[in-house]
């Protein structure tokens, strides 16, 4: 099977398993004892509340029909057209649409997961590599130990601890949230257009004017370096230049209509750098240091054991002896030879683990009052809000088979004989 | 892809990156243009005047002058000392806005919380209230009721503008409690339904420009009460459409229908998820009392933290000046010991008790709830799970208020002899014990639910005539058993929505605890308690209600909790008052 069909196959393998996934999610939510309906009157309710209230959140429905208008609004593209995301339902507690819930918890959640992973795998790997080199040593030992007591300790331990160390003794990082609490939440890039709008098609000529004259001069350049002229290719390019400007000129217009253009990723980090604000990257990097760390070096371990097992038997191997028997640099053999063999297992591991935090670290989530997706899923199974839940697990559904997904292809990329 | 669609594309962008520029310098000339323009036509108008007051200045003597210099130095020292004072307090809590910041659907403890610095209503309980029953003047400046009860008339208070400058008037209460009762049938869960207000109002009358008339269904005592709290909350026509509420999202303007006439605005509401990641409020400049310097901090900042030992580590840490609810009660004591914090202790309202399923054995017989009752251990539960910041509560309704008595303390605690001398005549002995299912809450609804629920048993076992098992169900579960009357014994709480004992009293029958209990003299005497503001006959009727709670025991009041709010020591003007209501405007930073 080539590359591409496989690809192909793998990714419509995926919408049975979502299905299946969303299926058991929904009849297991409904299962579990405890209503949301009754969950909104927190006192007294009468019984004309509790049907108007059934009414609201549509369960006054058949459970076929709940199901089916379910996997009705995931495929509405209207919906996903209208608002950028697949229409999850409304949330059974706060009435919002649960995909909007999600994809607004989803940067926290994905910022910790990125910088917990960078940390684990590099501080794991690096480890792992010198263990397998020092084979029985006393540094061996160490890192051994390191790995199983890390692999074991529990993320609120050593969460609690690094608060106190850190947040209570030394006061040099926050104990939690994603920003120190004195300061505002970064906002991203915002452009204010504040041009006095002339409709679509001014903006449109203005733009243009502007564009086409500078792309002229650029292709006057290029005709003096003979380039090839071809109709085809040439009809092709024009028709996609053009239909790329009235794309162009179309959003700049709404943004001028709107007066405002704003870019935020969600990411602290990234959103602090784009609003240009020095203090607040500093402070999001510092209150993100403590859990990504907590969570970097619990999974650390994982990696350590992992490299080291694997690098052992493939030092072993005659390949690296006549590397070196060559001459090659000692580096050069661990690293280029030695590790890149050794690595598919770790990347496997690298890729069920980040697929793992997408999902939400909950714990961690929870020691740092981080909020994320791991926070929300456990708020909304308290609360049996059952589209939440349903939505959640469907978007995790999609980070697993896409992470597999991309760790498949790059097993192709480090081990040939898979493209066979 | 061919050399040329490469290239072409490649020009795309450049086209695209060089008229995007274009667009955004032209934009930005043109603005500046339009402010330069805009610019020299101030300063003409300002050359003008200054060529005016030169003129006029030649007159002013110099010892005018003098006098003006000294006069600036000293706004300038004070203006110094004006900045160098902290402006803002930075609010640690767990506590997150529900739903909504809409008077006509918020009903938890924090959306209140907010509203109430945000919104006005017509009358307030005083800060440091002991009985919750001194009201205060707010948006009504005085009021009085009619001989029945059931026709309320409030004189509002002149010259209260919104912000567009909106004078406040009779209309705005008028639309205000219509629309509350309004969208009680839309909003079920919402707190105007959850009170009633559609029972107890049958309509709201503008008298005249300054005065507004309450005609309720039936005589209702408690009505301040219900005045008081936030559900009352005056709203804006423009942002609050009468048929339906107003729903969170981006602008804070837009997000909340209250007219902001209390002392802070909403400045900033952030959201993920349906859980609160930041709050500002900022100081209010068209509030009514900004003469009287209220709000005393200019900016509220408000953190969310995900559960009660976080909140203490960011305390300690210094990231928060402030932290109310939720600090563990072993947290608070140990910060107590810590010079760096001060400890604010206040009364609390929340109450705990036990009920029985008296349509069933063997709690439908009346001997075994009171034999239970008689058996418990309150003090131990205070002093072992609470640490004594709680209190042992004999009566449903908490000390302090109106109506609260000692009335269980007849029963006695851990009253063993008294148990078994009950449970003797119904066989029920050393050898053939009494055995039952004790249920509680196990998801944290509740504070220290599981604790609790081990010393109860230890209590109930010590009598030797005792065999309880402990069963528990987390929140949603919980519920759900409650509604289907499954659980035969089981531990709840309350909470008030409005501070009065009209609002506890009626817990030892309420249908929706489902016990199956009922009482026709208890009700009889409650409602004639509702009916008059004889507070002496009010006591009296509590009190017999009471009494007959104890012999009936279908509900026994374990604790009331106690409140505490921990700060930094620099800040000041915390009041912890029976109404549980946290009032930021008070507060300082020295």
């Amino acid at each position: 099977m080539g590359l591409r069909s496989y690809i192909v196959t793998r990714i419509l393998l995926t919408i049975p398993t979502l299905l299946l996934l969303l299926s058991m999610v929904f009849l297991v939510m409904r299962v579990l004892p405890g209503d949301p309906v009754a969950l909104h009157f927190e006192k007294k309710a009468e019984p004309w509340q509790l049907e108007d209230m059934r009414r609201k959140l549509g369960l006054d429905k058949p459970l076929w029909a709940q199901y089916a208008d379910y996997i009705w609004g995931l495929i509405d593209i209207n919906y996903i057209l209208a608002y950028g995301y697949p229409n999850l339902g409304k949330s059974m507690q706060t009435f919002e649409e649960v995909g909007g819930q999600i994809f607004s918890a989803f940067p926290a959640t994905l910022e910790l997961a990125i910088y917990s992973m960078i940390i684990a795998s590099v501080m794991g790997i690096l480890l792992g590599v010198v263990a397998s080199k020092s084979y029985n040593s006393i540094l061996d030992h160490l890192i051994r130990g390191f790995g199983t007591v890390t692999y074991a300790v529990p993320v609120f331990f050593l969460g609690i601890i690094f608060q106190l160390v850190f947040g209570v003794f030394l006061r040099w990082l926050p104990t939690g949230l994603r920003i120190r609490a004195s300061v505002a939440p970064p906002t991203g890039l915002t452009i204010i257009l504040s041009m006095p709008s002339g409709g679509f098609i001014s903006n449109f000529l203005l733009s243009s004017i502007a564009g086409l004259t500078i792309s002229a001069i650029c292709i006057a350049l290029l005709k003096v370096k003979h380039v090839k002229f071809r109709f085809k290719g040439f009809a092709i390019s024009l028709a996609v230049f053009i239909i790329a400007w009235v794309v162009y000129a179309y959003v700049s217009w709404y943004f001028v209509l709107k007066g405002k253009l704003q870019i935020a990723t969600g990411l602290y980090t990234i959103d602090s750098l784009l609003e240009a604000n020095p203090v607040k990257f500093v402070e999001s990097v510092k209150a993100l240091l403590l859990p990504s760390l907590t969570l970097g070096i619990i999974l650390s371990g994982i990696f350590v054991r992992l490299t080291r097992t694997n690098m052992l038997e493939t030092l072993r191997l005659d390949f690296v002896t006549a590397a070196k028997a060559r001459g090659l640099r000692e580096s050069t053999v661990t690293y280029g030879y030695a590790l890149r063999n050794a690595f598919l297992p770790i990347l496997t591991m690298l890729g069920l683990q980040f697929a793992m935090l997408l999902g939400g670290a909950i714990l961690t989530e929870t020691t740092f009052s981080w909020p994320g997706l791991g926070r929300y899923i456990v708020q909304r199974i308290y609360f049996r809000d059952y589209t939440a839940i349903q939505g959640a697990v469907v978007m995790f559904g999609l980070f697993v088979t896409l992470v597999s997904l991309v760790v498949d292809i790059l097993y192709a990329y480090f081990d040939p004989r898979i493209r066979l | 892809m061919e050399k040329i669609e490469l290239s072409i594309a490649v020009l795309v962008l450049i086209g695209i990156i060089v008229s995007s520029s274009t667009m955004y310098y032209t934009s930005t000339v043109i603005s500046n243009v339009s402010t330069v323009s805009s610019d020299v036509l101030k300063l003409a108008e300002a050359v003008a005047n200054l060529t005016l007051t030169i003129g006029n200045f030649s007159t002013v003597s110099l010892e005018a002058i003098a006098n003006l210099q000294a006069k600036l130095a000293a706004m300038e020292a004070a203006l110094a000392k004006m900045t160098l004072a902290k402006k803002t307090l930075v609010v640690g809590t767990t506590d997150s806005v529900e739903l909504t910041l809409d008077p006509a659907q918020a009903y938890d403890y924090f959306g209140w919380c907010i509203l109430q610095q945000i919104a006005g209503t017509l009358i307030s309980v005083k800060p440091g209230s002991t009985t919750g029953a001194d009201f205060v003047p707010e948006l009504a400046v005085s009021w009085n009721s009619s001989q029945d009860l059931t026709v309320w008339d409030f004189d509002l208070r002149q010259g209260v503008t919104f912000w567009d400058g909106t004078e406040f008037n009779a209309t705005h209460v008028k639309y205000s409690f219509d629309r509350a009762i309004a969208l009680i049938t839309k909003i079920p869960e919402g707190a105007p339904a959850g009170l009633g207000y559609g029972d107890i109002i049958n309509h709201t009358e503008d008298l005249s420009k300054y005065k507004v008339r309450f005609h309720l269904n039936f005589p209702f005592s408690p009505f301040m009460g219900i005045l008081a709290c936030r559900a009352s909350a005056i709203v804006e026509p423009t942002y609050a459409p009468i048929a339906q509420i107003n729903h969170t999202s981006g602008d804070p303007r837009a997000s909340t229908p209250v007219a902001f006439v209390g002392p802070y605005f909403l400045s900033e509401w952030k959201r993920v998820a349906g859980r609160d990641i930041e709050i500002k409020l900022d100081k209010n400049p068209f509030y009514w009392n900004a003469t009287s310097q209220y709000p005393k901090t200019e900016h509220i900042i408000f953190r969310f933290y995900s559960d009660a030992p976080t909140l203490r580590l960011a305390v300690e840490a210094g990231d928060v000046d402030m932290a109310f609810r939720h600090i563990s009660p072993t947290d608070v004591l140990d910060l107590e010991q810590n010079p760096n914090f001060k400890v604010w202790w206040g009364t609390g309202a929340f109450v705990q008790y036990l009920c029985f399923q008296t349509k069933r054995a063997p709690f439908n017989d009346t001997r075994v709830r009171v034999a239970i009752a008689a058996a418990l251990n309150r003090s131990s539960v205070c002093k072992t799970v609470f640490l004594d910041l709680a209190q042992p509560l004999y009566s449903i309704i908490p000390p302090e208020m109106l109506g609260h008595t000692e009335a269980f303390k007849k029963l006695g605690d851990a009253n063993y002899t008294f148990t078994r001398s009950l449970l003797a005549p119904l066989g029920y002995n050393e050898t053939h014990k009494l055995t039952f299912d004790l249920w509680y809450e196990s998801s944290g609804h509740y504070p220290m639910s599981a604790e609790q629920a081990l010393l109860y048993k230890g209590a109930l076992d010590a009598s030797g005539v005792m065999q309880v098992t402990l069963k528990s169900a987390e929140w949603a579960s919980y519920k759900t058993n409650r509604d289907s009357e499954i659980m035969d014994a089981f531990v709840y709480g309350w909470y008030p929505d409005y501070v009065d004992p009209d609002d506890y009293s009626f817990l030892y029958w309420a249908s929706w605890l489902h016990t199956n209990y009922s009482n026709a003299t208890q009700l009889a005497l409650y409602n004639e308690a509702r009916a008059t503001t004889n507070l002496t006959r009010r006591t009296e009727l509590y009190a017999q209600i009471d009494n007959i709670a104890v012999e009936q025991c279908s509900v026994v009041p374990v604790y009331v909790s106690g409140a505490w709010a921990v700060t930094m020591p620099n800040v000041d003007g915390i009041y912890l008052d029976i109404t549980q209501d946290m009032r930021y405007w008070l507060i300082y930073l020295k």
